[in-house]
């Protein structure tokens, strides 16, 4: 099995340049799906039963299909409609979108794992209910998610790798495109490796640094 | 608009096939090997748990279509003859194998240490503690996620329609470049995914539903 | 009593410590700690939460390690060997331990009966798979041992299906089903409402009155001023005081074991 280190050092810029595309879909892809799953948790633990039974139905929807079929039909689908999305946007969308209701179900668990108790003596103490939530339960909850929404960030950063199939010349298409052209695939996917280990492990070294922060590690 | 998925629905149905396929032998493959890499986490030495380990990081850190990308181009170079079909089996097999891993060492120390302790005082060493006392209750702890762990593999196989397996988002793609319905025939096929996933879901639930029975 | 006591001076020594004493890290929760259960005695341990008592117990069948002296059961060194010549310690096979611990019963606090298994099979288990008997013949043993805990009806049902009281009956039977040299029990009424505490001493008052060998550890004073043949009192690891029950209870002669004897003769006084 031929295997040259010195190519892999040739490789390494040549797949650098996808990627701050890499970066780029990751972080918004990241921070928008955790904005989004604040309206959808709320919509599913609200008392108004066809919103809330609305909002299990879309996070069923996303749940039970692939993300790569949601991005082929935002992208194909808007190009039918007449506003074509660039893959870039669509990969955004379907990422958001499958996401999110992951991360509103990270939501859901972690208020509902802050025991009624506490709920309950904030009421005792004479806070109304938006503020015992405010103030007593949803601290507790912000510390109980960062955990799994630190699992579900490298979840992400490895989905936008599909991206490369709607032509997005993010790591992996640079990849792609270098092997259809050279013989070094060992290389390249080694670095291509390489780039994605180092990505996720930068970011659940950050992720470890807020919990430790806000002393999630008790 | 129903049109276009009733006409296609052989060429569909030919998809769904390989899906299956490939959603059946990828699952028993990582079921094998996230047992073999439980077990080496839990009662391996020193060497076996930091290779396991080690695979469990690289696995966690790589995304499953850059293995399929590397399988698909590197095995013809090192001269192995796999054809897409094994070889798609095999990368998903392996790389859900770390999921599986999870699932089953958690369903293993999630039996309270008062059972190893109550195996050992009426003398029994630790492979009969396994059979008998353990392994019964561990598995009746793992068949949900180990259910979820099946249904991310059902959606993992559509990403072998990149590399030109004629799974059932294969065919789609397809049917959409022939007939440009983006909408009627991805929704189809995120209907079909849907259909097998729920099915899942549903024998997930009733695992879960059993299992408090005893506990 | 139905043993005499001059009798019980003269059995055999079932388990012998010396010089017993464990650390956790630099913490040393067993000092030195030496006793004799002679056959057919039933010796109770009191004291303090904290005092090791736990600790001990589950030395005598190494669920606990301990670094420093020995045990000896029916004869035979439990756990380690000592080389007489260069004092030298090394642990037995697994294979030897796990057969001296099939020979010494332990019954818990928290039961730990196997939830997967009907009482019966709880019971039959050891016997089948340790003692090689056959399946048909264990099981009789189970179902006449458990009528003798008076769970006769209850052979089919599941833990889940037991009360507490029930539960570690259950588990007493487990333990004798392996035709044990002794018994330890730990704490075995502590985790269980007030109400069904009373059918598990019955039975352990039972097995003291067959001349079972005994290590119990517990709160229950009572029970151990009726029915023990010798008491040990520890605290922070020690043997503080021990000999027959009339003698400390009502004659303690330490300052330790006078005031853990009146916390308890003053419990809720309104």
């Amino acid at each position: 099995m031929p295997f040259d280190i010195a190519l892999i050092t040739r490789i390494v810029p040549a797949l650098a340049e996808g990627l701050t595309l890499t970066l780029t879909l990751s972080a918004l892809a990241i921070v928008l799906a955790a904005a989004w799953a604040i309206p959808v948790v709320l919509g599913l633990m609200s008392r108004f039963r066809p919103l809330s039974i609305l909002t299990r139905g879309y996070i069923e929807a996303v749940r039970n299909t692939p993300v790569l079929v949601q991005m082929y039909f935002i992208f194909f689908g808007s190009a039918m409609a007449g506003f074509r999305l660039s893959g870039f946007t669509a990969g955004l969308i379907a990422l958001v979108l499958q996401n999110g209701a992951y991360i509103a179900e990270i939501y859901r668990a972690g208020i509902q794992s802050v025991s009624r108790r506490q709920m309950e003596a904030g009421l005792a103490i004479g806070l109304t209910p938006g503020a015992a939530f405010r103030i007593v339960v949803l601290p507790q909850a912000l510390r109980k998610v960062i955990p799994p929404l630190g699992n579900q960030g490298i979840v992400i950063i490895k989905d936008t790798a599909l991206v490369a199939t709607l032509s997005v010349a993010e790591l992996t298409f640079q990849a792609r495109m270098l092997a259809d052209r050279t013989a070094a695939v060992y290389e390249i996917f080694f670095a291509l490796a390489l780039f994605y280990i180092a990505i996720t492990s930068i970011f659940s070294a950050l992720m470890r640094l807020v919990e430790w922060r806000m002393r999630v590690v008790q | 608009m129903f049109d276009i998925l009733i006409a296609s629905f052989p060429l569909l149905m030919r998809g769904v096939w390989i899906t299956l396929l490939l959603t059946g032998s990828g699952a028993i493959v990582a079921t094998i090997f996230g047992v073999v890499i439980a077990c080496a986490q839990l009662f391996g030495g020193i060497v076996l748990r930091i290779a396991a380990e080690a695979y469990l990081y690289i696995v966690r850190g790589v995304p499953l279509l850059v293995l399929l990308f590397a399988m698909y181009y590197a095995l013809p170079y090192a001269g192995v003859d796999l054809d897409p079909m094994s070889g798609g089996a095999l990368v998903i097999g392996l790389y859900f194998a770390a999921f599986m891993a999870e699932v089953f060492r958690g369903a293993i120390l999630a039996v309270p240490n008062g059972q190893w302790e109550a195996g050992r005082t009426i003398g029994l060493r630790t492979p009969r503690i396994v059979t008998d006392i353990i392994l019964p209750q561990a598995l009746r702890v793992a068949g949900p996620p180990y259910i979820n762990t099946v249904i991310m593999l059902v959606k993992g196989t559509s990403l072998v329609s990149i590399i030109g397996l004629a799974d059932v988002t294969f065919v789609g793609r397809q049917i959409v470049e022939r007939t440009l319905a983006p909408f009627e025939v991805f929704g189809g096929v995120a209907v079909i995914y849907f259909v097998i996933c729920f099915a899942l879901s549903r024998c997930g639930a009733y695992l879960e539903r059993r299992t408090s029975y005893v506990h | 009593m139905s043993i005499d006591s001059v009798t019980a001076a003269l059995a055999p020594v079932e388990i012998d410590i010396r010089g017993l004493s464990k650390w956790f890290g630099a913490h040393q929760v067993l000092k030195e700690m030496s006793t004799e259960v002679r056959l057919g005695e039933a010796v109770v341990v009191i004291g303090p939460s904290g005092s090791g008592k736990t600790t001990f117990l589950r030395c005598i069948n190494l669920l606990e390690q301990f670094e420093q002296g020995e045990i000896r059961i029916g004869g035979e060194a439990m756990g380690y060997l000592v080389d007489p010549q260069t004092g030298r310690r090394t642990r037995r096979t697994e294979r030897d331990i796990a057969r001296m611990r099939a020979q010494v019963g332990m019954v818990f606090q928290s039961f730990n009966l196997f939830p997967h298994m009907t009482a019966l099979k709880n019971v039959a288990l050891g016997p089948v798979r340790v003692n090689g008997m056959r399946r048909d013949e264990a099981e009789a043993l189970a179902a006449s041992l458990l009528a003798r805990v008076g769970l006769a009806d209850k052979v089919d049902a599941v833990p889940g299906q037991l009360s507490g009281g029930q539960q570690q009956r259950v588990a007493i039977a487990r333990a004798l089903a392996m035709r044990p040299k002794a018994i330890l029990l730990d704490e075995v009424t502590s985790a269980l409402d007030p109400e069904l505490v009373g059918e598990v001493l019955d039975v352990m008052r039972q097995l003291v009155q067959d001349g079972m060998t005994m290590v119990i550890v517990t709160h229950e004073m009572a029970f151990a001023r009726a029915f023990a043949h010798k008491v040990l009192f520890m605290a922070d690891g020690e043997l503080i005081e021990h000999g027959p029950p009339a003698q400390l209870f009502g004659d303690p002669k330490t300052a330790r074991l006078q005031a853990f004897l009146k916390r308890f003769k003053e419990g809720y006084q309104l």
